[in-house]
């Protein structure tokens, strides 16, 4: 019970970040159309850009991983899919999480 | 039949008595065990498969439900995306070689497409989430506000993706 408590708070936190920061992320997006590849490898070179992302991107992963093992949780009932589901879910986000700092850091530093 | 026709109408009677009595005994056993059978196999089949929360295929459409019917396949979908978004990112940091890649697919019409489901989805989940947020506190609960904020969530919707699109 108190496991489920922190994952709802965890989860409404996560959202309340998300707001500006998908605000933001869209509004850059429809520069990222017309911009070529040194344009945009300047936009994540400056700090502030590619932390505000690393934040987003981070906050979005925690996010769609407590929604989508909600989800589960709701709707699957054989234990051995839930946990195959589950395991399934924890390797892609955390897998993309690392491949999202290592990227950044990539850009930021070298 | 006979032995008890040729005995007195009392123990006829009684015996009668007790024959239906036995009757109606075992045919209340027998319900009983029935319903105390059923009783006991439906708790089984409660502890051991606990009752689903949502029945989308039995209950009745109304909005609300429809509405947190999309929020979850909007997440769903946007979960899906944020993979591609790791993606493009991790090409960029490879350099203009990988990057290549992804200026070929962009350049097809079906990217073009989905990413307009994308802004549909991302702001969709994005209102209805600010809707959501305020029903945590427990604001705005009552019926009437629920079907207007509903309303309101798929006017700004289609108005944020027609504003991405078109004006800016």
């Amino acid at each position: 019970m108190k496991n489920y408590a922190r994952k709802w708070i965890i989860q409404r936190i996560t959202a309340i970040l998300l707001i500006p920061l998908s605000f933001w992320f869209i509004y850059h997006c429809l520069s990222f159309a017309s911009m070529n590849y040194s344009q945009l490898f300047l936009f994540f070179k400056s700090i502030i850009n590619s932390l505000l992302f690393l934040i987003m991107m981070i906050s979005m992963l925690i996010h769609a991983k407590l929604g989508c093992e909600t989800i589960i949780e709701d709707y699957v009932t054989s234990k051995s899919l839930k946990d195959i589901s589950t395991l399934l879910i924890n390797l892609i986000v955390y897998l993309s999480m690392i491949i999202i700092s290592l990227a950044i850091v990539k850009i930021v530093l070298i | 039949m006979k032995i008890i026709l040729s005995t007195d109408l009392y123990t006829f009677i009684s015996i009668l008595r007790l024959e239906l009595f036995y009757l109606f005994f075992l045919k209340f056993c027998k319900k009983n065990i029935v319903k105390t059978y059923t009783r006991i196999r439906f708790c089984f089949k409660m502890t051991n498969n606990r009752p689903l929360s949502p029945h989308l295929s039995i209950h009745k459409k109304v909005l609300t439900a429809v509405f947190s019917i999309f929020h979850r396949f909007t997440g769903i979908a946007l979960s899906l995306g944020t993979i591609f978004i790791a993606l493009w990112i991790s090409l960029i940091a490879l350099g203009p070689n990988f990057f290549y890649v992804y200026e070929q697919v962009a350049s097809s019409l079906l990217f073009k497409f989905i990413l307009f489901f994308w802004t549909l989805g991302i702001f969709y989940h994005l209102f209805n989430g600010i809707r959501y947020l305020y029903w945590s506190f427990g604001w705005g609960m009552d019926l009437k506000t629920v079907y207007s904020s509903g309303y309101l969530v798929l006017f700004f919707t289609i108005a944020a993706t027609f504003i991405v699109w078109f004006y800016l």
